[in-house]
């Protein structure tokens, strides 16, 4: 049956040993050791598996590895010539266009069949050509920039863009849109994810989940699985901790695997360990499992009814989480209104759906050291959970964070592939790789809550806010993980933007039986946002008030406690709305356009960090110690940097455990670095993928990064510097104090720099007389923000971002399709420290809020099954549906941030949604305030308006 | 049931594809681009034993004209069919079809005569092909046959072809003078889209602009691509107008079938027949007179 076939892979004959029925895409990751050819679906939706066979774009993942014989293949590897980039790859790098990187190698392989055919293709052509690639970080508007500038790029390794300077000329490396640090290895598929990683002697592992919604295990068994051949090792429930995990401590209601019931679709049942893929998928279908099936509750406002099937036992009505906050006199607030309107909104459970699947690599050392290869947002809290729940010592444990192909949010928290991996390494002795497939993806969920928001606002007649009141019930799906958070943060942000003087949030997470909601970029906010913001575009229509101008009229200011406690320092809010009005054409679109089209606004925030740890207590404190009481200060600081000087002062590392997820996070570290340091950035790398070499970050979640992380990098630089000078005044003949440091990697005596020394001769000096040159610095919020009420913590942050988004759109009236044209956003996220990167993650925003709001939804049938578990059915904008993006960034400084930057990533997010529905309310007529905003709701909308206003015009008719 | 567990066969001539069907049947499946049927094993909606794969047999590749036909082999590729100057010229409409058909990729790889003798309710092509008048040839040992399209599906992915039976083309007369056809899908998304309902529809009229011939055909709001016969009653010998394509359009939202599912419900479905029925017939209609390809 197997027999050896020869490719052509990049030129290149190769012998492969090929079963009929293998893949193109496994034998060329699995057997070349081609791993730049990644797999996103498996299922020929998203286009991260395009290689070319005879020049044409082909998904490798669809094709029979054994009928490629005397076809050319050539896939990521072939593209870079003698290490030199192609022009394509140099303007993927220049551009922007690369983000997680995941899409990268596919995206530019359709680009370099369609650049073949057409070397000047219009925008249309380049929509056309790359359809058959989903992108979930850029928006794709950085994407179509590089191909279409490819021609200036050439191949003779010099480049024809100009260099990139600094676009505030206080700073050198601050405010400079450099490429990603590590975006060339992203485009070449140098880059190594985490299941691209392979150890010798390594083996497989998968997981069994539940067929069903709901139910109790009655009987496993694993005997037939164990006695397959190949098989290494096979667990349930029985064989796994009895301890409890999760994200929130005061929630923790996970195990590995489950140990009784199985509260929704996919739920954890089993796991095995096999020689290989093909084992350990064959050993799961034999592993033979009854349950006793429950009634399983799917929608949040049933399961919180008396006598609803309940899921958990401490959960009493499937409550998880209980908010109820009053701030001011709600009363009082409305007595005092001119107008108040009510309204209920439902939002969607969308999921993040990064490129790059979860996966996991664990093996244990000799020393009983716990190595851990994951694919993660959060290192740290992996490791305090694998911690908790293994029993071992935190410093036990070694995490290691690959390139990660996105996350948003899926992967803040530990999941079962890093837990059963280690488990099953533990068992076994070897090496255990697993990784999730889309389906399972899906399963494992961890998207957005979809919320059920009843709002009222209450305004006098100049549209100047009195009173809001909102109660939101959110489905939580089966458990817990950030839930308690994201039931906060829905009530907490809303008090950021605007100034509301009473107001009143109750909140109730609840639990019903599907995958578990989590942290989805904007964490709890886009949905209630989208609600708040279009019914204060309903009020401004009700009271005659253009949108934006009821906006400025209730506008953030700087220096601003809310009426919740939260401590806004710089805001520049205002000056977004202004912004945003004048590039858009606000004044002479906005009622003035024909039918069918409309324009819409949405302003939003975030937080750039959050103001307190997930756990709290001290970092040792892991599995050994009960909670901590509560302090209004951080025990440990949240991020911490050692800036390492090369012994030859050429080279500086920074090492932090920062996690870049695609962000961009370790560029903007080494940006920090470069500034204060006074040397170019290209004399900086980063060290942030291992816990053993970089001390711990809380990762990216929260939108911290920037703000905390390069606050500890900037800190541990100044030490450099200051360790340096005594050096400098030496070899200058100055005394310490006059040791100036420039910008350009020289240190001069300050009033005469003719009397210069370059850096590095100073690093050396430090060197040979006292050995390693290191700075260390850490982040830590500042001490007692937030309220002393319950979920005070909640929305606290060092600082806040602002902005503001016009939508436009065009709506078919006959069939109801929106067309999201473009956006017009600017933003405040204090000083840029990469203006590129800013508008990528913009762009991204902008696309990802769009698709949401128009087409996203995670559908489940009667019986609690995923009706969409894939990416042909989970619809998600692609480049032919991505709206044009203008990011603008509007001047502001933070004082809390490094340089005065703040955040961007999520922020951006919570501005579309309701631009979004304003706009096409503005097209059609009619509100709509259920998403996603699908073409059938659209028109279910206009035909009951029309019903309604015939009744109305005719009244004797009947 | 694995992928790796399937046996494969390469059939290198259609005699061989026809005895092995015959020999594994039912427990075999023909493979021309694979992207539909690796999809289904991959996601065990289909188990089978064994695949007999025809992309060996070369015959079945390309365009050919005989006898006033265009002959499309089975393992024709969309893109393919969009780089052909003959389909540009003499059927565009074919071109709707084929523009958005999923993505670039998949156009490269999967063939026309998978995406008629799959038979999924949404297929892109038949509806088109159906009222270009198409026929499929089917070949097998004791001869091959040759069977309207319209004829052809029983229901989803249930067609009259038997096992052994192989789709080896795809015959098309040439349209007369003053005839035009139109294909107008509807999907949720700009590609990648699966259609929640598509209409094609071709019309021929007369020197004065009457309707002599029409035919609309429905994809994805039935069990099979669904010809509206009332359509055409409500059509010829009338003048190509608004009126008469608003009629044909209420017999097509009367007549279609569709379910309600993830993607839209059937109520919203009949509206977009209509919609999409009155869309395709102006289009048929501009090309019929020779304006706008």
């Amino acid at each position: 049956m197997i027999r050896t076939y020869t490719l052509t892979v990049n030129g290149y004959d190769r012998a492969v040993s090929i079963a009929p029925g293998e893949i193109l895409a496994d034998v060329l990751r699995d057997k070349l050791n081609l791993t730049g050819t990644k797999k996103g679906c498996n299922l020929g939706d998203c286009g991260a598996c395009t290689v070319l066979v005879d020049g044409e774009p082909m998904n490798s993942c669809l094709l029979l590895a054994s009928q490629m014989e005397g076809k050319q293949i050539t896939t990521i590897e072939g593209v870079a010539h003698n290490g030199k980039l192609a022009p394509i790859q140099k303007a993927f790098v220049e551009e922007g266009a690369v983000q997680c990187g995941y899409c990268t190698p596919g995206m530019i392989l359709s680009s370099v069949a369609l650049l073949e055919k057409n070397p000047r293709p219009t925008v249309q052509e380049i929509k056309d050509g790359l359809a058959g690639n989903l992108c979930r970080c850029t928006g794709y508007t950085g994407i179509i920039r590089a191909v279409q500038r490819c021609e200036n790029y050439r191949d003779d390794g010099t480049c024809a863009k100009k260099e990139v300077v600094a676009e505030n000329s206080r700073f050198n490396s601050i405010t400079l849109s450099m490429p990603r640090v590590d975006a060339a290895d992203k485009v070449t598929g140098r880059a190594q994810y985490t299941a691209d990683i392979a150890r010798s002697n390594m083996i497989h592992g998968k997981i069994l989940g539940s067929p069903i919604a709901h139910g109790r295990i009655k009987r496993i068994d694993v005997s037939k699985a164990k006695a397959l051949p190949g098989v290494l090792a096979v667990i349930t429930g029985a064989d796994v901790p009895d301890t409890k995990y999760g994200v929130s401590p005061a929630r923790y209601d996970e195990y590995v695997l489950a140990k009784d019931k199985v509260l929704h679709e996919g739920d954890n049942v089993a796991a095995v360990a096999a020689v290989d893929e093909r084992t350990a998928e064959k050993a799961l279908g034999l592993i033979e499992v009854e349950y006793e099936e429950l009634p399983p509750v799917l929608d949040a406002m049933e399961a919180i009814a008396e006598g609803a099937p309940q899921l958990h036992e401490r959960y009493k009505r499937n409550i998880n989480t209980v908010v109820e906050q009053t701030f001011g006199d709600l009363e009082k607030g409305f007595a005092d209104s001119d107008h108040i309107r009510e309204e209920t909104f439902i939002g969607n459970n969308t999921q993040q759906q990064p490129l790059e699947p979860h996966a996991a690599m664990a093996y244990w050392e000799y020393d009983g050291t716990l190595v851990l290869y994951t694919s993660t947002q959060a290192p740290h809290y992996v490791q305090y959970m694998l911690a908790h729940v293994l029993h071992i010592p935190l410093g036990k444990i070694r995490v290691i964070r690959p390139a990660v192909g996105g996350g948003f949010g899926c992967k803040a928290a530990t999941s079962p592939l890093d837990l059963c991996s280690a488990i099953l390494s533990r068992i076994t002795g070897r090496p255990v790789r697993m990784t999730f497939t889309r389906e399972q993806m899906m399963h494992y969920g961890r998207g957005r809550h979809k919320q059920h928001m009843k709002m009222k606002l209450g305004v006098d007649r100049d549209g100047k806010i009195k009173a809001f009141q909102s109660e939101i019930y959110l489905d939580g799906g089966a458990y817990t993980s950030f839930g308690v958070a994201t039931a906060y943060y829905a009530g907490s942000m809303m008090p950021t933007l605007y100034h509301i003087p009473n107001y009143q949030y109750h909140g109730y997470r609840v639990m019903t039986n599907k995958p578990a909601c989590g942290a989805f970029r904007g964490h709890g906010v886009p949905q209630p946002r989208f609600a708040f913001e279009l019914l204060f575009n309903m009020i401004a229509e009700d009271l005659g008030i253009d949108p934006i101008e009821i906006r400025l009229r209730n506008s953030m200011t700087p220096n601003t406690l809310t009426v919740n406690d939260l401590d806004i320092k710089s805001c520049e809010l205002t000056a977004t709305l202004l912004a945003a009005r004048e590039k858009s054409g606000w004044k002479e679109k906005f009622g003035k356009l024909p039918k069918g089209r409309g324009i819409g606004i949405g302003s939003g925030g975030f937080v750039s960090g959050a103001g307190y740890a997930i756990y709290r207590g001290q970092v040792q404190l892991s599995h050994e110690k009960g909670r901590e009481p509560f302090v209004k200060k951080s025990i440990f600081p949240h991020a911490n940097a050692i800036v390492k000087v090369n012994e030859d002062g050429m080279a500086v590392i920074v090492m932090i455990g920062a996690a870049e997820i695609g962000q961009g996070g370790e560029t903007v570290m080494v940006q920090v670095a470069a500034e204060e340091l006074g040397i170019p950035p290209s004399r900086i790398r980063t060290r942030c993928e291992d816990s053993d070499i970089s001390p711990i970050d809380l990762g990216a979640y929260s939108s911290r990064v920037t703000l905390m992380g390069g606050n500890a990098v900037k800190h541990a630089a100044t030490m450099v510097v200051e360790k340096m000078k005594p050096y400098a005044a030496a070899i200058l003949g100055c005394s310490e104090g006059e040791v100036k440091l420039l910008r350009d990697a020289r240190m001069v005596v300050a009033g005469d720099e003719t009397r210069s020394v370059p850096w590095e001769e100073v690093a050396r000096k430090y060197f040979n007389d006292r050995g390693p040159l290191v700075g260390t610095g850490c982040y830590k919020p500042p001490d007692g923000l937030g309220g002393d009420f319950k979920g005070g913590t909640v929305g606290t942050s060092p600082a806040y971002s602002f902005g503001s988004s016009v939508c436009e759109v065009s709506v078919d009236l006959e069939t109801g399709k929106v067309k999201v044209e473009r956006f017009t956003d600017f933003h405040d996220c204090g000083t840029p420290i990469n203006p590129q990167m800013v508008h990528g993650q913009v762009e991204g925003s902008m696309v990802m809020g769009a698709s949401e709001t128009v087409m996203e939804d995670v559908q489940f049938d009667k019986m609690g099954h995923i009706l969409n578990p894939n990416l042909h059915g989970y619809l998600m904008m692609t480049i032919k549906d991505a709206p044009e993006v203008f990011s603008g960034i509007v001047d502001s400084y933070e004082p809390e941030g490094p340089f005065g930057a703040k955040e961007i990533g999520e922020g951006s997010t919570c501005t579309v949604l309701a631009a979004v529905a304003h706009a096409i309310a503005n097209a059609t007529g009619v509100w709509i305030k259920e998403l996603p905003i699908t073409p059938e709701r659209i028109m279910n909308a206009i035909h009951a308006k029309q019903s309604i206003s015939e009744v109305v015009s005719t009244p004797g008719d009947d | 049931m694995l992928l790796t567990d399937i046996e494969f066969h390469e059939a290198n001539t259609l005699k061989e594809a026809s005895e092995c069907m015959a020999r594994y049947a039912p427990n075999a499946r023909l493979m021309a681009g694979g992207t539909d049927l690796l999809v289904d094993l991959k996601t065990g909606r289909v188990g089978t034993n064994h695949v007999v794969s025809l992309n060996r047999i070369a015959a079945l590749r390309g365009l050919a004209t005989t006898n006033g036909s265009l002959r499309m082999g089975a393992l024709t590729t969309p893109h393919q069919l969009w780089a052909s100057t003959t389909i540009w010229e003499r059927f565009p409409a074919i071109l709707d079809a084929v523009r958005d058909m999923a993505v670039p990729q998949i156009r490269n790889m999967a063939t026309v005569g998978g995406n008629i003798a799959s038979a999924v309710p949404s297929g892109d092509l038949p509806p088109i092909l159906t009222v270009l008048k198409a026929s499929v040839i089917l070949w097998s040992l004791s001869g091959e046959r040759e069977v309207p399209l319209e004829d052809f599906f029983l229901g989803p992915r249930k067609t009259v072809r038997r096992d052994e039976e192989i789709l080896t083309e795809i015959r098309l007369p040439y349209p007369p003078p003053r005839f035009g056809a139109a294909y107008v899908p509807f999907a949720l998304r700009e590609a990648n889209g699966c259609s929640v309902a598509a209409v094609a529809a071709s019309l021929l009229l007369d020197q004065k602009g009457i309707i002599q011939d029409a035919r609309v055909c429905l994809g994805a709001v039935a069990p099979i691509p669904l010809l509206v016969k009332a359509a055409k009653a409500a059509l010829v010998g009338k003048a190509a107008d608004k009126a008469a394509f608003r009629r044909a359009a209420e017999e097509a939202a009367k007549i279609s079938k569709p379910i309600s599912d993830i993607r839209s419900s059937a109520v919203y479905r009949q509206e977009l027949v209509s919609v999409l029925t009155r869309r395709a017939l102006d289009s048929a209609r501009q090309r019929a007179l020779g304006g706008q390809q």
